[in-house]
């Protein structure tokens, strides 16, 4: 996957990790493999991104990551001024941090975590914009998106279904093909005349 | 042979021992010679459970201990190190047993700083055991009596207010000690086999629940992140990669058809008609609706299965894999996927073996059908091959020991007390259903579920497939040395607390685990070195069965081997000759350097600990 090298002009983050649960089979390494990569611990208790996993009902597996938000409702809640927003990664300054967690209850996704051997809680920073747990996810189920193509794949499924899609069989070949196609309107005017004038007509 | 060698990283270094008569815990060091030799695990349990030995031992009284061993490996940065051994003396065979689970369980037992939990004794009431790091506590649980597996897991979650916390639970089966009830754990993570439900059961202990959260240690952690990146990047690669996530082990089910192997009608046959209305194919086309995976691991051969429509509609379940399918599905006749998803629904959440269940269920079907068993002696239900209402109903009935059920929770030893006439249809080994896999065809399989030190298990020796492909010119010195390495390279797997897929299905090099153990510990050795240590748990678990009265005459195929031809399928006709098998289980024992009664050795009992 292209990288984009972080700039300072406010354009550094064109680039989303999103999450396609569906995928997720709930193998938990990208938290091992983050753990790793920003901690250098064997401890998915210390991991950035982190699964959550529903049974019987209702049947879902998430793995929880930041989303980077623009107007980051941690950073409105911290006290200490701890939160900043650096080439569009939200940090958090260990220095700052007076460790009170009110980042933690007000992220909506639930996305910052913490662990009893550090007083600062913690986030994803993307990896310096090469996210490992991309990398390392076998199911492809976590991507890192130019920002732009988010929401592409549900826009994908309202135009299929708004196509009302016609399939029709062939041979290329000697070998069977499908084809699916939207049937646009055609002709509906010239129809419509044809029929209104024999109603008339009548 | 442990010596100079010093451990330097990869153990917690502590064994937790938690008495449930007196209430009191210990921490027990892990010691520097105790670990070389027995690595974990497995290895761990096997060790500890023949320190427990004593004479008249009752694996369902207080004295009998269970052990919950991780690997060594578990929750490293390693593909699949997600594996947890439960050992003991089985309520089943009343000899030495071991089944593991995978999941995230023993993961969390080793963050929580220990490498096994030992159980000793009985609590008093009826309870959970809650292990939140440094603290234990044994808790009421009353409130959770009765219930199913999935909702106690639920419940506790819900009650500890925490979703990471882990918890093994049994189901009403284990309460109600059915002799081959299982430990569940995240839905359908279970030590299946050879009753380990029913020792926690006869602890009184409903559920385990633990949080974890220390750093695991690795010597050399630089040193075990390049050999993992590898080795994901080679599982990942792998062609078969992505047939394996989408189907998983179902695809098993028409190879073992294709090869003739595969149980039916309660292995009065090896080849299934409907085979394709139950196959990996019909699973992930209209059943399938997700991927489950255990610590890890990159193959998420887990399937979760949705019954959409019917009359088990809502029926929701992580599984079936092959042995389920099989054991639920052809070998009770059954040809309705949905069906095969409700039994193994049914045997998950009352916590019970799937496969000695099916093989149970189909005995007594077999038996009513050829007369050998009344209307009344099954309750007054008229079973029949595929009925998948009575056979519902017989699963619900074993769970609860009520009728027919309560002797079928006896398992096979029980059922053949009970009913004589039934002992030539029962395929066990030592008291233990024989697995999904004909052991008619492929000689190695047959040895190895005689050999097998838990009775008849697949997953000790998983040799069919490799006879049946390339074996054919073997000679019979090959057959049992297959048989043999087999039977010392699982240990391993279960010692160091990694799935066997990943080499067994994919290939993938085991030399590269002795590397993982090196980087792990400090320690550096060959795979040839952790191979000695696991055929020396063999050498123990087979002291350990010894005493308990084990024989020559106990390593001997279910007889349905020897007297009953398979009937349809490429091998039609053909049964197990006697005298072949003896001869090889002859060559096994001198090949193993066991006597002829099968004893090892005074220098191999010394070796492996025994005496």
């Amino acid at each position: 996957m292209d990288q984009v090298a972080p700039t300072s002009s406010g354009f550094s983050r064109s680039r989303a990790l999103t999450i396609v649960p569906e995928r997720c089979s709930g193998c938990r390494t990208c938290e091992i493999v983050c753990a790793i990569h920003n901690n250098k611990v064997n401890n998915p208790k210390k991991a950035r991104i982190r699964l959550l996993s529903l049974y019987p009902h209702p049947v879902i597996k998430m793995p929880i990551v930041c989303r980077q938000c623009k107007v980051p409702k941690c950073m409105d809640s911290c006290p200490s001024d701890a939160i900043y927003i650096e080439e569009g990664v939200v940090r958090i300054d260990e220095n700052k941090c007076v460790g009170c967690h009110e980042c933690v209850v007000s992220c909506p996704f639930g996305a910052i975590y913490v662990h009893a051997d550090m007083i600062a809680p913690f986030k994803c920073e993307l990896c310096g914009g090469d996210p490992q747990c991309v990398k390392a996810c076998p199911k492809n189920a976590i991507l890192y998106v130019p920002e732009h193509t988010l929401g592409q794949s549900n826009r994908l499924i309202e135009t299929l279904k708004y196509a009302h899609l016609k399939e029709m069989e062939y041979f290329e070949h000697g070998v069977e093909k499908k084809l699916s196609y939207a049937e646009i309107e055609t002709g509906g005017l010239r129809e419509k005349e044809k029929k209104e004038k024999s109603e008339g007509e009548a | 042979m442990t010596d100079g060698k010093k451990i330097k990283g990869g153990y917690l270094g502590n064994i937790l021992h938690i008495d449930l008569t007196d209430r009191k815990f210990w921490l027990e060091e892990v010691g520097e010679d105790f670990a070389l030799k027995y690595i974990g695990g497995r290895g761990f349990g096997a060790k500890i459970v023949m320190d427990n030995l004593r004479e008249g031992l009752d694996p369902l009284g207080p004295e009998n201990i269970i052990v919950i061993a991780p690997g060594m490996l578990s929750g490293l940065y390693v593909p699949a190190s997600g594996k947890t051994s439960f050992v003991s003396i089985s309520p089943l065979t009343g000899i030495y047993a071991d089944s593991n689970m995978g999941g995230m369980f023993g993961v969390e037992i080793r963050q929580a700083g220990y490498d096994a939990l030992v159980i000793h004794g009985r609590a008093s009431e009826f309870s959970y055991i809650w292990i939140d790091d440094d603290e234990v506590q044994i808790r009421d649980a009353s409130k959770y009596k009765g219930k199913m597996s999935t909702a106690t897991e639920r419940e506790l979650k819900e009650d500890l207010q925490d979703e990471e916390v882990k918890v093994a639970t049994i189901g009403p089966a284990g309460e109600n000690l059915v002799r081959f009830a299982c430990v569940n754990s995240e839905w359908s993570r279970n030590a299946g086999r050879t009753g380990m439900g029913a020792i926690l059961g006869s602890k009184n202990i409903k559920a385990i629940a633990v949080r974890g959260t220390k750093d695991l240690p690795a010597y050399d952690l630089d040193k075990l992140i390049e050999l993992s990146d590898r080795a994901y990047k080679t599982l990942h690669d792998h062609p078969m990669m992505k047939f394996w996530q989408e189907e998983g082990l179902m695809s098993v089910i028409d190879y073992a058809n294709t090869l003739g192997i595969i149980p039916t009608r309660n292995f009065s046959d090896a080849h299934f008609e409907d085979v394709d209305r139950i196959n990996g194919e019909v699973m992930t086309s209209r059943y399938k609706i997700g991927d489950s995976a255990c610590y890890s691991c990159p193959m998420a051969c887990g399937n979760i299965c949705l019954v959409k429509s019917g009359k088990y509609a809502g029926t929701v379940t992580e599984g079936p894999e092959y042995e389920s399918a099989a054991m639920l599905g052809s070998n009770v006749g059954i040809n309705d996927f949905s069906a095969v998803l409700r039994g193994n629904y049914l045997c998950d959440e009352l916590g019970m073996d799937t496969i000695s269940s099916g093989s149970l269920v189909a005995t007594v079907i077999e038996g009513y059908e050829r007369g050998l068993l009344s209307l009344a002696d099954v309750d007054g239900i008229a079973l029949s091959w595929g009925d998948d209402s009575s056979i519902m109903k017989l699963l619900e009935k074993i769970a609860n020991r009520d009728g027919i059920g309560d002797v079928l929770a006896e398992g096979a030893n029980g059922v053949i007390e009970k009913f004589p006439q039934l002992k030539p249809l029962i395929s066990q080994v030592k008291g233990m259903d024989q697995s999904a896999y004909d052991g008619r065809v492929g000689v190695t399989m047959a040895l190895a579920y005689a050999t097998s030190d838990i009775g008849a298990h697949h997953a000790r020796a998983w040799t069919i497939a490799k006879e049946l492909e390339v074996g054919a010119d073997w000679t019979l010195e090959e057959k049992v040395d297959l048989v043999i390495y087999h039977q010392t390279v699982r240990p391993l797997f279960d010692m160091l607390g990694v799935c066997r897929l990943p080499w067994i299905e994919l290939g993938f090099d085991e030399n590269t685990y002795a590397e993982f153990y090196a980087a792990a510990t400090g320690v550096e050795v060959t795979l040839d070195d952790l191979l000695k240590r696991s055929n020396a748990i063999y050498n123990l678990t087979r002291a350990i069965n010894m005493r308990l009265g084990v024989t020559r005459s106990d390593d001997h195929p279910p007889e349905r081997t020897f007297n009953d031809p398979i009937k349809t399928g490429p091998h039609a006709g053909e049964h197990m000759d006697r005298n072949l098998f003896e001869q090889l289980l002859e060559i096994y024992y001198q090949r193993r350097g066991w006597d002829k009664d099968g004893r090892p050795s005074d220098e191999q009992l010394h070796e492996c600990g025994a005496l």
